[in-house]
């Protein structure tokens, strides 16, 4: 996928005509295992055109409401609606979907010309269709040259594109993503996640619902993200948003990592949409409204938003003793204490380097910070 | 044409993906299921229709019967244990002391799984019978008068045919579990000072034990089954239970009594298979 | 890696080279050595002739090739259809019952052989199925025995086949036949010719049901050889044995090395 010429021209004849309504919707659908519940009861709705990632830690449930989807598992409850009708009781095969998965699943017998029109082939398309969209599925990955090739003769990199390719040959009402890139090893995934996100670019109404438990590939590539856990919907938001507002304590540490520190509200500050809160004896003022004085939360704000130089934007400033520092390169990582709680932080240029021990002021942003609900036992 | 690709949906069908079995069912108990109930039927029900234990019983409580069934056990447990003790060695020495070549034997020997049992009767009566090289050379080279080694004639021979042709059914699970053994935990045992002997005890055998029980008792199951070394050996007094439904069967046309054989060497049979799918599930597993 | 001096490591295998010798190479060379002797009375044979071969190119015993490659065939064949279409169904059945009919297709490999035969000639010498004397229940009987193998080994091969491949197919459209005969059955290939060459090999060795049902006429290789032997021909018996395992192997080995470009790991 070198020339990114070819994309444009390519756009413009492979971009998909979305049936009305090619998203996705999950009303209430749940799943069970051997009577064991692996997803609760999730309702959400896949936008046409946009991309949403599904992520969590493993047995969170993301693959199973990806294969239910995909009409590899029955709900136990609730429907599935694909492009607006109902598709909860339609066998795989007639649901108009495409995947990619991890191990890319190329058909081992079958040249990559053969594999991209497998789909097509499948769904009785005439001779002339196929050759076309052979053609410019294999030119959108960038691999034309490689279609009389095997799939063993290719790199994992070029088979997870002859795989993209095939998929998107049939020219699928959503597309669906599990765990793409985890085969690869980590600086081919870097490229591809910013291929997928070209390609995506290029392909402005390809529906594409994306299961991944690497947040990066998330916020990258997501317009929205939806979190699961314990098979369960925890958060759901637009990427920057989920990423700078997150709703509770676990979005907040599986994207990104995050300082959650124990604040107690004063109330409102003088700025609409600002409330001013205190740690320990520090005060300080955060983006967040619908806070109760007195009532007990949780700050959060990312590393890299705490600097040791302040300024006018970053207007707050919290004193903690630094505990460990370690310079790595490009980054510096600090770890301070505030009481009983860690302080990380993420420095970019540090000209004169403090030392273990040194009580040391921290500055951010009130609105790189803002507070959470404390959810009860967590 | 259009650009689109024809995806009309489809009212769900009725679900009978579980009835996809009944062929190849339907076939299995036509022709397999159906006959082993005739064996019983035939067994146990006489000409008029009604039941009668009365011929069965004698059959079975025959002497011909009771020394067959002897013979079955003596000759299956003596083989099998044969096939251990050999299986063991040879499985030892190709994985853990590999020579040059030692994958081409192994895979010879598994050849020979797929190799009729009666050739090395065969090959025995030239090898080990009155007229052959071993007989030749020692009344030759002694100055005997009559061949001095005799034992292929007898229960003997069969268990050493059976020992040969069964040896690679222990063989290739125990390589399958030696294969799995961490070689670096022999390692570390050698450097500890234990000797090749101990090794094997307490490290190699615990591991294989599954793989022994298994491979011994698909021999035991496949030694009491056997019947074309019996045949070809053809001694006198070495007559089994598949033997004797044979002669009962062919040479007496007594097909009663062959069903009434036939009936227990049968459950004896899915006795012994029941015991190996056991062995092989509970220690495999 | 066991035995670490080079003096022990020669007696290992020395001691290996006996046992293997003695079991399991003198049976072959013997065998191959008796099949082309003129006359073996003493240590070693006198005299070197193709007369066996000749005489089992030519009459009955070239009838016995021909009766056990088309019984061979035939049962293999049906033993691969049904074995497949079996393993195939069951996949989809997993769960106590699917185990319990998976168990009910082994069980013919662990019947006797003579037992399966007599329950044939029972079992086919009446109405309405009559059998008996017919080349058909010799087909049957081969049939019988080498099903369970077919299907062990197709199973096992289908337990190797990553769910993802027909998972993707019928994702991008492809309905079960369609599925079947362009992924899941070209996938699981190396099995199936495996499986056919194993079914096909043990069904030329096959002589203890063929014994029970044969009809004059068609004699097998096995039984022709026990004819031939027990008449005191051990010669000729040995040349057809020859003939025997030669096919047996290329059998074997030769679909084994078929070229199929397959085989998809999990």
């Amino acid at each position: 996928m070198t020339a990114a010429a070819a994309f444009h021209t390519a756009a413009d004849s492979v971009a998909p005509k979305a049936p009305a309504g090619s998203g996705v919707t999950f009303d209430r659908v749940s799943v069970a295992y051997r009577g064991a519940v692996v997803l609760k009861p999730l309702t959400m709705t896949v936008a046409a055109g946009e991309i949403l990632a599904m992520i969590g830690p493993s047995g969170s449930g993301k693959t199973t409401a990806l294969r239910a989807v995909a009409g590899f598992v029955r709900p136990a409850s609730g429907r599935i609606y694909i492009g607006g009708t109902d598709a909860t009781d339609l066998p795989p095969c007639e649901r108009g979907l495409a995947m990619v998965v991890q191990n890319y699943a190329l058909f081992p017998h079958m040249r990559v010309s053969e594999n991209v029109a497998f789909g097509l082939k499948a769904r009785g398309a005439g001779r002339d269709l196929i050759a076309r969209r052979v053609e410019e599925s294999l030119r959108i990955v960038g691999m034309s040259q490689y279609s009389r090739r095997f799939p063993r003769e290719l790199s994992g990199g070029q088979q997870q594109r002859v795989a993209i390719a095939r998929a998107l040959a049939v020219r699928p009402r959503v597309l669906l993503l599990d765990e793409p890139l985890s085969a690869l090893d980590a600086q081919i995934r870097r490229a591809m996640v910013e291929e997928v996100a070209r390609l995506h670019a290029d392909l402005p109404d390809l529906t594409i619902l994306y299961v991944t438990h690497d947040q990066s590939e998330a916020l990258t590539l997501a317009d929205r993200i939806a979190i699961l856990k314990d098979g369960e919907l925890s958060a759901i938001g637009r990427t920057g948003e989920l990423y700078h507002r997150p709703p509770n304590r676990f979005a907040a540490e599986f994207l990104g990592r995050a300082n959650l520190l124990p604040v107690v509200v004063e109330g409102k500050a003088r700025d609409h949409g600002f409330v001013g809160v205190r740690i320990g004896d520090a005060k300080v003022v955060v983006s967040g409204d619908d806070h109760p004085a007195g009532s007990r939360r949780l700050m959060c704000v990312r590393p890299q938003n705490l600097t040791l130089t302040g300024d006018a934007e970053r207007s707050n400033s919290i004193e903690a003793e630094l505990r460990e520092i370690h310079w790595q390169g490009e980054l510096t990582h600090l770890v301070a204490a505030i009481g009983e709680s860690i302080l990380r932080v993420v420095a970019t240029r540090l000209p004169n380097p403090p030392a273990r021990g040194d009580r040391l002021s921290f500055f951010f942003s009130p609105s790189d910070a803002n507070l959470i609900v404390e959810e009860a036992g967590v | 044409m259009s650009d689109a690709v024809a995806l009309a949906p489809r009212a769900a069908k009725v679900d009978l993906a579980g009835w996809w079995i009944a062929p190849p069912l339907i076939v299995l108990a036509l022709l397999f299921l159906y006959p082993l109930t005739l064996i019983a039927r035939a067994a146990l029900i006489d000409d008029s229709g009604g039941l009668n234990l009365a011929a069965a019983f004698e059959v079975l409580d025959s002497r011909a019967f009771l020394d067959a069934l002897l013979n079955t056990a003596e000759i299956a447990v003596a083989s099998t244990a044969g096939c251990v003790v050999l299986g063991l060695t040879l499985g030892l020495i190709l994985a853990f002391a590999p020579f040059p070549g030692a994958g081409l034997v192994a895979r010879i020997v598994d050849t020979f799984i797929a190799l009729p049992t009666f050739l090395v009767t065969l090959a025995f009566t030239f090898l080990y019978g009155s007229a052959g090289i071993l007989n030749g050379a020692l009344t030759s080279g002694l100055g005997l008068d009559h061949p001095p080694v005799d034992f292929l004639y007898s229960a003997w021979g069969v268990v050493l045919a059976e020992v040969t042709v069964y040896t690679p059914f222990v063989l290739r699970p125990l390589l399958a579990a030696f294969s799995l053994v961490d070689r670096s935990q022999i390692e570390v045992a050698s450097l500890l000072g234990a000797r090749p002997l101990r090794i094997v005890r307490q490290v190699i055998l615990p591991a294989a034990l599954p793989a022994i029980v298994a491979g011994g008792s698909l021999c035991l199951l496949l030694t009491v089954n056997e019947f074309g070394i019996v045949l070809f050996i053809g001694a006198k007094g070495v007559i089994t239970l598949p033997l004797l439904i044979y002669d009962k069967a062919i040479q007496e046309s007594d097909y009663q009594a062959a069903c009434a054989i036939a009936m227990v060497n049968v459950a004896l049979s899915l006795g012994l298979f029941g015991l190996y799918r056991f062995a092989a599930r509970r220690l495999g597993g | 890696m066991l035995v670490w001096s080079l003096s022990g490591r020669v007696l290992v295998w020395s001691f290996a080279a006996l046992i293997l010798g003695v079991i399991f190479v003198a049976p072959l060379a013997v065998i191959m050595l008796a099949s082309v002797s003129q006359q073996w009375n003493g240590i070693l044979p006198t005299g070197f002739t193709l007369e066996h071969y000749r005489d089992a190119a030519g009459g009955a015993e070239r009838d016995a090739v021909f009766a056990s490659l088309v019984t061979g065939f035939v049962a293999s064949l049906l033993a691969l259809v049904t074995g497949a279409w079996a393993a195939l169904a069951l996949r989809a059945r997993a769960g106590r019952w699917g185990d319990a009919l998976g168990v009910l297709f082994f069980i013919p490999s662990a019947v006797p052989s003579v037992s399966v035969g007599l329950g044939l000639l029972v079992a086919f010498s009446q109405k309405p199925l009559l059998l008996n004397g017919t080349t058909a229940i010799v087909f049957v009987a081969h049939y019988v025995l080498i099903s369970a193998f077919a299907f062990g080994n197709i199973s096992a091969g289908l337990s190797r086949l990553a769910p993802d491949y027909e998972e993707v197919a019928s994702c991008l459209g492809a309905r079960p036949g369609y599925k079947l005969m362009h992924v899941t059955l070209p996938l699981i290939a190396p099995y199936l010719v495996a499986s056919f060459g194993l079914s096909f090999a043990l069904s030329m060795g096959e002589l203890g049901a063929t014994v029970m049902v044969y009809p004059p006429g068609w004699v097998t290789m096995p039984v022709a050889i026990f004819g031939l032997t027990d008449r005191g021909d051990i010669f000729t018996g040995a040349a057809l044995t020859m003939i025997l395992v030669v096919t047996t192997l290329i059998l074997l080995l030769g679909l084994e090395r078929a070229p199929i470009r397959s085989a998809a790991p999990r």
